[in-house]
């Protein structure tokens, strides 16, 4: 779906010029959901903007479905919410989302019907939406965000630190729209900062520094790498657990928080690891895994 | 292209403090205009126009405004022209306000007043007062867009002040240097960029299609080609890595 090769992107002139992206190569397909994470200065928004065709690469080539990233048969299919949430601040909610939705080419005759559902579906209704947006907090802003990106189910989703600034519900609603979208089958890229975030929607992400591509990491689908499991026992069981663990196989470790960690290869590789317990007679007071991106973010890549 | 009419006219009269302005202005201007000649009366548009007009397309790009709309499917030119356009009819719409309150202006004064203290209003010299200035709009509007396509903030207006002196001070610089040539070439220059019609005339019916009308039909096209392929070009970033 998305086809980015060999990119190479510079900004400033003569002496200070600066490498934003360098040779960064990718692929994303068709309704997979994408997760740009690095550090500050990476490069992550300058490639949102050459997929989108805010910036054009001085090497290299990308390609939305066969087409330029602004060609208008792409715009059409596309939804994109910034960082900076740069509105129109003097409308109010239901007229930013009306005009958007009439820019995306949606039926005039809907307007009210569609803004009303969009709205209702980030959790803003009644006055709020008759209220001017500089009145909004940015809680509220990212959620207008969240709900014009949205509109007319976009087949491409472009989401730049769409929970920034929001309250834990506001978090769990950008992430039930991005959810929903990929639910309807949409390509998301999504840059984000808030890792447990990226993680729990995200099928993939690609960890950028420097300009470069430096580790790609499957989550969810084909053959997806080896997660992280934290399972909580009583102290004075912990040597017994790690005994067992290692009996069945695994390479546990003694936490510092007290915990058992280990390295699973799925769910089910942890319910068996759980299993394990339960058969050495070792209570589990909580099992969890993740893929650790945090981990990920500090050594600069995945180890 | 009429969503972006529509979104410049929400914006400019969506904000209090330009909607004051426009209307201190209008009413100033309409004064003037029942009290003395209402063809020069409407000489204080370029005021109007500067706020109507004034980063138009820099301040949307440094909001980032822009960039939301630029990745709907809207193509750069029309949201370009859409602006263009949109400055037109709010400016049309300060001028057809300026003509009723001219109208109630000149019905008042001489209530208030008494008979007398107004000018003889002709409705005629208040059409082309208000065609002359529309008019002059349209190129300065144009000019202001074209620096605005590529200039930040407010600077469009700077940039058009430092033209209207630079094309000035050709001319005396051949003059002072003694070089007719220079001056020649100053002057043709400044005709051609910045071209001085005199629409009272024109609107009378003399000389409409002039060299003076040519020359600002090509001065218009000129500054919103310009605009529009250094807008289709433009790359806009937005936010931080």
């Amino acid at each position: 779906m998305i086809s980015v090769r060999s990119v190479s992107k510079t900004y400033g002139c003569l002496g200070r010029r600066t490498r934003a992206l360098d040779g960064v190569s990718l692929e994303v397909r068709r309704g997979e959901t994408l997760g740009l994470i690095g550090p500050n200065g990476a490069g992550k928004t300058t490639l949102l903007s050459c997929l989108l065709g805010f910036l054009r690469p001085e090497r290299g080539a990308i390609s939305i479905a066969g087409l330029p990233p602004d060609d208008l048969a792409i715009r059409v299919k596309t939804g994109y919410m910034p960082e900076r949430l740069g509105f129109d601040r003097d409308l109010t909610g239901s007229a930013f989302l009306a005009q958007h939705w009439r820019l995306a080419g949606g039926d005039s005759r809907e307007t009210v019907r569609q803004v009303a559902a969009a709205a209702a579906r980030v959790g803003l209704e009644g006055d709020v939406l008759l209220r001017r947006l500089s009145g909004y907090s940015r809680g509220m802003l990212q959620r207008i965000g969240v709900a014009q990106a949205t509109l007319r189910d976009p087949e491409l989703l472009f989401l730049d630190e769409p929970a920034s600034g929001t309250d834990p519900i506001g978090v769990a609603v950008v992430r039930d729209r991005i959810l929903e979208a990929k639910a309807h089958g949409a390509t998301i890229v999504l840059n984000s900062h808030q890792l447990p975030e990226v993680e729990k929607v995200c099928d993939r992400v690609v960890f950028i520094d420097g300009g470069r591509l430096t580790q790609t990491q499957t989550l969810r689908g084909e053959s997806p790498a080896p997660h992280r499991a934290t399972v909580r026992v009583p102290p004075d069981r912990r040597e017994q657990a790690l005994t067992a663990l290692a009996a069945a196989g695994f390479t546990p470790e003694a936490g510092s928080d007290g915990s058992v960690r280990l390295s699973v290869a799925s769910e089910q590789d942890l319910a068996r690891a759980v299993k394990v317990l339960a058969l050495a007679d070792v209570p589990v007071l909580e099992a969890r895994s993740s893929a650790d991106l945090e981990e990920m973010f500090r050594r600069g890549g995945p180890a | 292209m009429i969503e972006m009419v529509r979104r410049f006219l929400r914006q400019r009269f969506g904000s209090l403090a330009m909607a004051i302005a426009l209307g201190v202005l209008a009413l100033l201007t309409a004064v003037q205009a029942a009290f003395s000649d209402p063809e020069r009366a409407y000489g204080t548009g370029f005021l109007a126009i500067i706020l109507i007009a004034a980063g138009s397309v820099s301040k949307d790009a440094s909001d980032g405004a822009l960039q939301m709309i630029l990745a709907r499917p809207i193509r750069r030119t029309s949201y370009l022209f859409g602006r263009y356009l949109g400055i037109l009819v709010v400016f049309a719409i300060y001028l057809g306000a300026i003509g009723g309150l001219t109208l109630l202006c000149a019905k008042g004064v001489p209530v208030l007043f008494g008979p007398g203290t107004a000018a003889e209003l002709s409705a005629a010299a208040l059409g082309r007062g208000a065609a002359t200035a529309f008019l002059n709009a349209m190129l300065f509007a144009a000019t202001l867009l074209f620096f605005s396509t590529f200039l930040r903030g407010y600077a469009d207006v700077l940039a058009y002040i430092v033209l209207q002196i630079v094309l000035g001070l050709f001319p005396m610089l051949g003059e002072a240097l003694q070089k007719p040539w220079l001056r020649k070439a100053a002057e043709a220059l400044r005709s051609n960029v910045l071209p001085n019609v005199d629409w009272s005339e024109v609107l009378r019916g003399h000389n409409v299609l002039g060299e003076p009308t040519g020359r600002w039909v090509l001065a218009v096209t000129l500054f919103l080609s310009l605009a529009a392929v250094i807008f289709s070009r433009r790359e806009f970033s937005y936010g931080h890595d």
